[in-house]
C-alpha cells in the first residue's frame, strides 16, 4: 500500500528503510541483574533457624517455667501445711487447761475475789483476801472408779483369840518383820521429805 | 531389545497384570486405613476424643477449708487444718507389708496389726485401702517421703482436712462434733451451711507421671470457696474455768449433772455456758452418747425458789407490793389440795417481803402473790420469757413449760410464784433473772456474735437480739434491794455467794425432781444460784444449776460457793472495780 508511493524518493526511502531498520523492535536479551544470592538465602535461613530455635527456647522456658510453677506449688504447699500444724501445736500451748496445770504445779492459784491496784496512788480496790491452796481449783477429772475385779471388798477374816500356839508365834514375828520393814519405810520417807524441803 | 525385554516380562508376567496386582494390593491397605477413618471418625468420635483427653489429663479435686469456730476474742475453739489420708495400694504393697506396717504405725502412732491388713488388703484382689485418717500433712508428707528412701512402693497421700479442737472439752458441748465425713452436732452441725464451703476443681494436661503442667494447654481451675468462720460470744477462758469450777461442784457433791451460764447483762452475749458431764470434742466417741448436746438448753427442770425474784418484781412493778410491805407468816398454809410449807421449821414470824426473798419462804411468796389473778402473773413471766425459745442457736432447746394463764388453777398459781410446776431451761431462766439486773429490760440471750442462719433457716446472734421492757426500772431496782440480802450473813440464806467487796444480789433455788417417767417427784433435788453483781450497777449475770446432788445441801450451800467463785473471776478478768454502793438496809423483819 505503501511502496507505490515510496517508489519516486528512493534517497528518501534508503534513509527511511534505515530509519525503518533501526525503529524495528527487536526482542530484547533479558538483562538479568545477576544479585548476589548468599546474603538473601543466609538471611531468610537465619531468620528460619532463628525461628525454630526461638521457638524451642520458648517452649522450654515455658516448660522450665511449668515445672518452677509447681515446685513452688508444692513448696507452698508444703509450707502452709507446716504453718498450720504450727499454728495447731500454737494453740494446743494456749489451751487453758495446759497452762492452768503449769501454773498450778508452780504454786500459783486463781483468787476467790479480785482486787485492783491502783497505780497511781499505790492502794488497792476491793477486799484483800488471801489465796490458798484451798483455791486451787481440780484441773483433773478424778481417776474412773476401778472396776470391783481391780479393787475387791477387804475381806475380813475373824481370827478367834485362842490361847498362844506356834503358829502364832511364827505371825507374831511375821509382824514384828512387818512393822520393822514399816519402819524403816516411815524412815526413808522421812528423808525424802527433808530432802525435798531443803 | 524386545527380545530381551520380552525375556525379561517373561520372568516376572506381563506389566500390565503386576500393575494390577500392585494397584489391588494398595487399595486394600488404602481400604483398611479408609474404614479405620470412618470407625474413628464416624462411629463414636466423642469417646475417642474423651479418650485423647484422657491421656494425661490431671485432675485436682480443691477441697473447700472449713470455717473456723472463734471464741469472742477470735481464738479458734475448733479450727481445720491441712491433713493428709494415707492409702495403699496392696498390690504393690504385700510383699513388704511387715516392714512397712512398722514404719508406719511407728511414725504415724497407728495400730501396727490394722496397718498391716490394710498393707495386705482386707479384700482379695483389692487396689486400695486406708492405712491412717487425717494425718498432720507435715508427718504424712515426711513418713511417706522415708518409705520411699526406704525402697518401699504403692503408698501414696491424699487430700484430707483435719478438724481440730485446740481446747478439747471447753465448750464441747455447744460446738459439738466431727464424724468421718459430716458434721454431728452442735454448731458444727447447725451452722454446716456457713462453715463448709464449696468444693472447687482444677485440671489440666500433663505429660509426667509428676503432674507438671504441659504450657498453652487447655486447663481450668474453679477455685475453692473457703467455709465461713463462726464468731461465738463464748470467752474460752473463762468457760474453762465455769466448766473447771462446776465440774468440782457436781463431783464434789456427787451430783448427776451440771449447768452454769455466764451473762454479759447490758447485751444478754453469752460468755460462758457450760455443761457437766462434757466430753473431749476430738474424741466424742470416748464418752457416753447423752453427754454430747447441751443439757443447759435441752433439758428442762423446775427453777425452785429462784422464780420468786420474778414474782416479787412482777408484784412491785404491777403496785401489788413493796420491799417492806409485812406478812405474818403462819407455820404452814393450807391451801385447797395441798399443804405448803417452808423449808424450814417456824412459828407464826413476821417477815417483810424483803424478808420473804432473803429467807426463801414458800408460804411468803403465796401470800404476796395472791394479789395476782393466773393470767396477770403469767403474763409477766411470758415477758421474762418463759416457756418460750430463747433461739439462741443451740440444737434441740426446750421451751419449758408454762401453763396458760386463762387454764392455770389457783393452786397450780401459787406452786409457780415460788417456782413449782413449770418447768426451764437453764438460758431462759438465767435471761429473766437478768431482766431484774438489766433495770427491767430483757435482752434476748445470744450465743453468736453478728448473725447467723441455723439449718432450720432462723437467723439467730447479737445483730437479732431483742430488748423489751418487763418491768420498771424502779421495781428493778427494789427486787435487786432485796436480792441483796439473800447474800447477807446474818439475814440471808447464801452467805457463801456472797463476792469479797463487791455488792452482790442473788437468789438460791431448791426444787424437787420430776422422775424420769414423770410420774411425780422421785425425792432428788436441783438445786440453783442465779444473781449478778455490782447489784448496783450489774455487769455480768451467772447462773448455777446443780441436778441431783447426793450430798444433802440447798442452793445456797452448793450452787452459791460456784456462783461466787464464777462472779469473782469474771469480775476480775473484765476488770470491774467494786462500786463502793452502799448496801441494801432493807428489814427482813418486824
Amino acid at each position: 500500500m505503501s511502496s507505490p508511493a515510496l517508489q519516486p524518493r528512493t534517497r528518501v526511502t534508503r534513509i527511511a528503510q534505515e530509519a525503518v531498520d533501526r525503529a524495528r523492535l527487536t526482542v530484547v536479551p533479558r538483562v538479568r541483574t545477576r544479585a548476589p544470592r548468599v546474603p538473601f538465602v543466609t538471611l531468610v535461613s537465619l531468620v528460619l533457624v532463628a525461628g525454630i530455635v526461638g521457638l524451642l527456647l520458648f517452649n522450654t522456658s515455658m516448660q522450665q517455667a511449668s515445672f518452677a510453677a509447681s515446685s513452688l506449688e508444692t513448696q507452698a504447699d508444703t509450707l502452709a501445711a507446716r504453718e498450720q500444724t504450727l499454728r495447731m501445736e500454737l494453740d494446743e500451748l494456749r489451751n487453758p487447761q495446759r497452762v492452768a496445770m503449769e501454773a498450778q504445779e508452780m504454786g500459783m492459784v486463781i483468787p476467790s475475789a479480785p482486787v485492783f491496784l491502783d497505780l497511781e496512788t499505790g492502794r488497792t480496790i476491793g477486799v484483800r483476801t488471801p489465796a490458798t491452796r484451798e483455791n486451787a481449783i481440780q484441773l483433773l477429772p478424778p481417776p474412773p472408779p476401778k472396776p470391783a475385779v481391780l479393787a475387791p471388798e477387804p475381806t475380813y477374816i475373824e481370827v478367834p483369840a485362842t490361847t498362844t500356839t506356834t503358829d502364832d508365834v511364827q505371825s507374831a514375828s511375821g509382824d514384828q518383820q512387818a512393822r520393822e520393814k514399816k519402819n524403816k519405810n516411815k524412815h526413808q520417807r522421812q528423808q525424802g521429805r527433808k530432802n525435798r524441803n531443803r | 531389545m524386545p527380545s530381551t525385554r520380552t525375556r525379561r516380562g517373561a520372568s516376572r508376567g506381563a506389566p500390565m497384570l503386576r500393575l494390577r496386582i500392585g494397584f489391588v494390593l494398595i487399595a486394600v491397605v488404602l481400604s483398611f486405613f479408609g474404614a479405620r477413618l470412618v470407625q474413628l471418625q464416624g462411629v463414636d468420635p466423642r469417646s475417642y476424643a474423651a479418650m485423647a483427653a484422657a491421656e494425661g489429663a490431671v485432675r485436682v479435686p480443691l477441697q473447700a477449708e472449713r470455717g473456723d469456730i472463734l471464741d469472742r476474742n477470735g481464738i479458734p475453739l475448733a479450727d481445720s487444718i491441712k491433713g493428709k489420708m494415707v492409702v495403699a495400694d496392696p498390690e504393690l504393697t504385700t510383699d513388704q507389708a511387715p516392714e512397712m506396717a512398722r514404719l508406719l504405725s511407728d511414725r504415724l502412732s497407728i495400730d501396727y496389726f490394722k496397718t498391716l491388713t490394710a498393707l495386705r488388703g482386707r479384700a482379695e484382689g483389692s487396689k486400695f485401702e486406708y492405712v491412717a485418717r487425717r494425718v498432720p500433712s507435715t508427718l504424712a508428707s515426711d513418713t511417706v517421703a522415708e518409705l520411699a528412701e526406704a525402697g518401699y512402693e504403692g503408698v501414696s497421700l491424699r487430700d484430707d482436712p483435719i478438724r481440730d479442737y485446740p481446747a478439747g472439752d471447753v465448750a464441747a458441748n455447744l460446738i459439738g462434733y466431727m464424724g468421718t465425713d459430716e458434721p454431728l452436732g452442735g454448731f458444727e452441725r447447725t451452722f454446716d451451711k456457713q462453715l463448709a464451703g464449696t468444693d472447687g476443681e482444677a485440671t489440666w494436661q500433663s505429660s509426667s507421671s509428676k503432674g507438671v503442667r504441659i504450657p498453652l494447654r487447655e486447663s481450668t481451675l474453679k477455685a475453692a470457696q473457703n467455709g465461713a468462720p463462726l464468731r461465738t460470744t463464748i470467752d474460752r477462758d473463762l468457760q474453762w474455768f465455769t466448766q473447771k469450777v462446776l465440774a468440782q461442784a457436781v463431783q464434789q457433791y456427787r451430783a448427776e449433772s451440771g449447768s452454769a451460764i455466764v451473762m454479759d447483762t447490758r447485751t444478754g452475749e453469752v460468755l460462758a455456758l457450760a455443761d457437766v458431764p462434757t466430753f473431749d470434742a476430738n474424741k466424742p466417741t470416748e464418752s457416753p452418747e447423752a453427754d454430747l448436746g447441751s443439757r443447759a438448753m435441752s433439758d428442762t427442770y423446775e427453777p425452785g425458789s429462784v422464780q420468786k425474784v420474778l414474782t416479787a418484781s412482777a408484784l412491785i412493778d404491777a403496785g401489788k407490793a413493796y420491799p417492806r410491805q409485812k406478812f405474818r407468816v403462819p407455820p404452814n398454809l393450807a391451801r385447797q389440795d395441798r399443804v405448803i410449807g417452808d423449808w424450814f421449821d417456824h412459828g407464826n414470824i413476821r417477815l417483810t417481803l424483803a424478808g420473804i426473798i432473803a429467807q426463801s419462804s414458800n408460804i411468803g411468796t403465796v401470800l404476796a402473790a395472791d394479789a395476782f389473778s393466773p393470767p396477770e402473773l403469767v403474763a409477766y413471766l411470758q415477758r421474762f420469757g418463759l416457756g418460750q425459745k430463747t433461739d439462741i442457736g443451740v440444737r434441740g432447746e426446750t421451751q419449758g413449760i408454762l401453763t396458760p394463764g386463762d387454764a392455770m388453777t389457783s393452786q397450780t398459781k401459787d406452786r409457780v410464784a415460788f417456782g413449782q410446776s413449770l418447768s426451764v431451761n437453764v438460758a431462759q431462766m438465767a435471761a429473766a433473772v437478768n431482766t431484774v439486773a438489766n433495770g427491767g429490760v430483757r435482752v434476748s440471750p445470744s450465743l453468736i456474735s453478728g448473725s447467723a442462719v441455723t439449718d432450720d433457716g432462723l437467723t439467730v446472734g447479737t445483730d437479732v437480739a431483742t430488748r423489751t421492757r418487763v418491768i420498771s426500772k424502779q421495781a428493778a431496782r427494789a427486787t435487786a434491794k432485796m436480792m441483796e440480802k439473800v447474800v447477807h450473813p446474818e439475814d440471808g440464806v447464801a452467805p457463801r455467794a456472797q463476792v469479797p467487796g463487791y455488792l452482790v444480789a442473788g437468789k438460791t433455788g431448791t426444787a424437787q425432781r420430776v422422775a424420769a417417767d414423770g410420774t411425780g417427784y422421785d425425792g432428788s433435788t436441783t438445786v440453783s444460784f442465779g444473781g449478778f453483781a455490782p447489784a448496783d450497777d450489774a455487769r455480768f449475770t451467772v447462773y448455777v444449776v446443780v441436778h441431783a446432788p447426793r450430798v444433802d445441801g440447798g442452793g445456797g450451800s452448793i450452787a452459791g460457793p460456784v456462783f461466787s467463785r464464777i462472779m469473782g473471776y469474771v469480775l476480775g478478768r473484765y476488770g470491774v472495780e467494786p462500786t463502793n454502793g452502799r448496801p441494801s438496809r432493807l428489814p427482813v423483819e418486824w
